[in-house]
């Protein structure tokens, strides 16, 4: 009994470092992204206002390209409200629309603005950090886009900030589909360059060339069916044998993420719901 | 000791938030990310007990973990390479006599000494991090160019740190 005492006491150290490691180990392998604590992430009190009080000097620095984002955007928008209008018009002269109102898809979304406070794009597995939490009615799972294109998904959610998985994270495959086409396939980060992306598990039988827009499908409750996400820049010939897989160009520059809408699904109850139901019949 | 302490916790405090606020957002080519905050555990006292350093090791390793979101990645590379820290000073410094200040920097082992000593931890530290990281990419080029290149980037900026911390009496002598 002596000697084991003693051997413990001798042997303290090393115990210690045992311990440690399993401790980081089972960190390390929580697989479940999901499953983190808010106090463990950067989306914890006082990682999140350190970063607010950092964001609130360094944001100045990327206001030019912020701009020019803007302005870009903003001339796409003027364009499509110009042909909306004509085609308002054309649909009131054929006295069909009178009824209808014009945005009834959108009615579904709420959106939220809210600021980046932390993000990289150099790891495997890519986070970031938002100012807005739990009291301003952003939840797990919600959607983010910026003006460009996706962004990520809510992941753990503070009282005042939350942290979302970037776009740029091994563990998020996104629903999409080539403009114009109803072909389904997953939009995966591949850990190459922080500005392409591939389309996986796209039907043999899909239609698409070079410089096609890809879309979100809205096979989900996250996004809405087309939010612009990228173009196709070139079909990977030996990825897949039984599907295709293209290299998309990613709209959103997540280097200069600023600004950031978060999209509210006020169907997505209902829809879980539903989805239970059958499930349990 | 008070003074070793309260150097130790000012260098701690700076480096981990000079770490989760500019480090942590250079990707220097694309692959190669600075590590300064290891400075601090190559600084601890060579007197420190064993328990203290892989404590203080883990601890800063979390706190990096929480920032940066990378759940036990810094804590797990920090620990293990508090446990080689030791034997690799062995292999530079043969005698503790050699040694004039217990905290190891050029100034106490010697500017070539402490050059070897602060590129091998670095080298030690990127291939523990990287490795780890590799788990969900298995690309072993990339990720032995990016241990490669961190180490370098890392050490020169051990070294610059180091030289910034010599007081003007230590210059002196």
């Amino acid at each position: 009994m002596q000697s084991l005492i003693y051997f413990l006491v001798k042997a303290r150290p090393w115990i210690l470092l045992v311990i440690y490691i399993v401790a980081s180990l089972a960190l390390l392998f929580r697989n479940n992204p999901y499953q983190h604590s808010v106090w463990l992430t950067s989306a914890n009190a006082v990682s999140s206002s350190l970063y607010e009080t950092a964001n609130g000097v360094t944001s100045y620095f990327k206001l030019r390209e912020i701009n020019e984002d803007l302005n870009r955007r903003n001339a796409m928008l003027e364009l499509e409200v110009l042909s909306l209008k004509n085609r308002l018009r054309h649909y009131s002269d054929m006295e069909f629309a009178i009824n209808e109102p014009v945005d009834s898809s959108l009615s579904r979304y709420t959106f939220y603005l809210a600021h980046v406070i932390n993000n990289s794009i150099n790891r495997p597995d890519n986070y970031l950090t938002i100012d807005r939490g739990e009291l301003d009615g952003i939840k797990p799972e919600m959607g983010v886009v910026d003006c460009n294109g996706i962004v990520g998904i809510v992941n753990v959610v503070g009282p005042h900030s939350a942290r979302i998985i970037s776009f740029l994270n091994s563990n998020l495959r996104i629903s999409c589909k080539v403009k114009g086409y109803e072909q389904v396939g997953s939009l995966v980060w591949d850990g190459k360059k922080p500005d392409e992306a591939i389309l996986e598990e796209l039907p043999r039988h899909a239609v698409f060339n070079p410089g096609d827009t890809i879309v979100t499908s809205g096979y989900s409750t996250v996004f809405p069916e087309g939010v612009p996400v990228g173009v196709v820049l070139k079909n990977l010939e030996d990825y897949d044998e039984n599907f295709f897989a293209l290299r998309v160009k990613l709209f959103t520059d997540f280097s200069t993420l600023s600004t950031v809408r978060i999209i509210a699904d006020n169907m997505k109850e209902e829809l879980k719901r539903t989805e239970k139901d059958l499930q349990q019949k | 000791m008070a003074r070793i302490s309260i150097e130790l916790l000012i260098y701690t405090l700076v480096l981990v938030l000079a770490q989760v606020l500019v480090f942590n957002h250079i990707c220097l080519f694309g692959v190669a990310v600075p590590f300064v905050f290891i400075f601090v555990l190559l600084r601890l006292p060579v007197t420190l007990s064993r328990e203290w350093c892989f404590t203080i090791a883990f601890i800063i390793g979390l706190v990096i973990d929480i920032f940066s979101d990378t759940p036990g990645m810094n804590a797990l590379s920090c620990t293990l390479f508090m446990a080689l820290r030791r034997p690799v000073l062995r292999l530079y410094v043969m005698r503790d006599e050699e040694i004039t200040n217990p905290c190891p920097g050029s100034a106490s082992l010697g500017f070539f000494t402490y050059v070897k000593y602060a590129s091998t931890m670095s080298l030690i530290y990127c291939t523990f991090i990287f490795t780890i990281e590799a788990f969900t990419f298995l690309n072993p080029l990339q990720t032995a160019l990016r241990i490669v290149t961190s180490a370098l980037l890392t050490s020169v900026l051990l070294i610059g740190i180091d030289s910034l911390t010599i007081s003007r009496r230590e210059k002196r002598l």
